[in-house]
């Protein structure tokens, strides 16, 4: 005992350095799931709080860029509008109250670009009906799926994240495959699996598949910025600009999927 | 001014300074500098060493609540803080520092504190990138953002150092 006793004071700097070594790559190795720890989720409040008060400071000097995206985006969604009034008005009862899906505005109140692994606070919670795994967009495309929640504030994992895949379509062709985000830089993403028949041009636009788990179909993603044909591999490679700006982003939706529950019961009995 | 008050103010404005500003410059995607471990840096030479460790896992570990990494930053600052000693030793040999209480510019030279901060600032970036890529699978990339990044936050480090250098010497 007391051998062990003398053993521990004479190495204590080397036992307690292993010691918190330890702790903090079984910390880091938990939050490499999909779902992060509560650890975080419990600060969040302070440090919701702080990120807040800070970005206040800069949106302050914002306003006008966001004034004009938010006039801009109104205008698109009245013309939207007025074509649904035109052509469905005598098939469907519009005002019938059954809509798909819920839009909760949000403000970013920190976000980054350029970790391996980016994630969004917002200033939304569970307070304000945000849950796990909810679609997040900005005004021009998807921008990641709810992580963690807590009761004002929710972390989003980014677009930008090394395990982020999401599941996309072409829009001339239909066909299916899926972005992945390559770790450095915030503009692009990659296409792996283009089958080898596909051909695709610059600017061509990818869109959320009605496959995404996560989103719902036909939201914009991005354009192709460069083709690459492959001749050993069977399948083409494609990389992608995403359409979400994820440097500027402020403002951001929180899709509710109103009929979740319900298509998951009946997807259920399949499995 | 109280020394511990001291510590405390220059922990939390390093923290506050490296996620608020630090984390939201962007020099392409390869160059992220790190300047909040200045704080490890500037504790007294006579800090009890497992004080270091402590403290070196408190800072990291409050980094990591605000950039959402847990043990990320934490590993990396405790790291640094274990190897803090034996850096000193190395760097500066003979020398004794018997009647100067903590690193500072104004006491010590600039060279000798440059080999100092590169060192730490060495061993704390190569922590960090390869725990965060958690894999020796992008071993390239890795490297490449160690060698891009250390030169920036030691650049950035060795400023603030100046900045503040005539501001300690009248204490």
């Amino acid at each position: 005992m007391y051998n062990l006793q003398r053993f521990i004071l004479k190495h204590h700097f080397v036992i307690l350095f292993i010691l918190l070594e330890v702790i903090s790559i079984l910390l880091l190795a938990r939050s490499q799931n999909f779902h992060r720890n509560s650890l975080v989720n419990t600060s969040n409040v302070v440090v919701g709080k702080i990120y807040e008060w800070s970005s206040d400071v800069g949106n302050y000097f914002r306003l006008n860029t966001a004034n004009e995206q938010l006039a801009e985006e109104n205008a698109m969604l009245r013309q939207q509008l007025s074509i649904v009034y035109d052509t469905a008005s005598c098939v469907y009862d519009v005002n019938e109250g059954d809509t798909l899906y819920e839009y909760i505005p949000a403000k970013v109140v920190n976000n980054s670009t350029n970790q391996a692994n980016n994630y969004i606070i917002i200033n939304k919670g569970a307070r304000d009906g945000i849950e796990r795994d909810m679609s997040v967009i900005s005004t021009d495309g998807i921008v990641g799926v709810v992580t963690d929640v807590s009761r004002h504030y929710a972390s989003i994992m980014s677009l930008l994240h090394s395990k982020s895949v999401v599941g996309v379509r072409f829009k001339n062709n239909q066909e299916i495959a899926s972005v992945k985000w390559q770790t450095n830089n915030y503009r692009y993403g990659i296409v792996e699996d283009i089958p080898t028949h596909i051909v695709l041009q610059q600017g061509d636009t990818i869109l959320t598949s009605s496959h995404s788990k996560i989103f719902p179909e036909d939201l914009m993603v991005g354009t192709v910025e460069e083709f690459y044909p492959t001749a050993v591999d069977a399948l083409n490679k494609a990389k992608i600009r995403y359409a979400t700006d994820f440097s500027t982003l402020r403002h951001v939706y929180v899709i509710k999927d109103l009929h979740k529950a319900e298509t998951d019961s009946l997807k259920a009995k399949f499995q | 001014m109280n020394k511990t008050v001291l510590q405390i103010i220059r922990f939390v404005v390093l923290v506050l300074f490296q996620v608020l500003v630090i984390n939201h410059i962007r020099l392409g995607g390869y160059v992220h500098p790190y300047i909040y471990m200045l704080f490890i840096m500037l504790l007294p030479f006579n800090t009890p060493k497992w004080q270091l460790l402590v403290l070196g896992f408190a800072l990291g570990l409050t980094v990591d609540l605000f950039t959402g990494t847990p043990g990320l930053h934490a590993g990396a600052t405790t790291l640094m803080a274990f190897c803090r000693p034996s850096i000193i030793q190395l760097i500066s040999g003979n020398q004794k520092f018997e009647n100067i209480p903590e690193p500072n510019l104004g006491q010590l030279d600039g060279m000798w504190f440059f080999r100092y901060v590169l060192c730490l600032v060495f061993v704390h970036h190569f922590a960090l990138f390869f725990l965060e890529s958690f894999s020796f699978r992008l071993i390239g990339q890795v490297l490449l953002r160690i060698l891009l990044s250390v030169p920036v936050s030691v650049f950035l480090i060795m400023m603030i150092l100046y900045i503040f250098k005539r501001e300690r010497k009248r204490e």
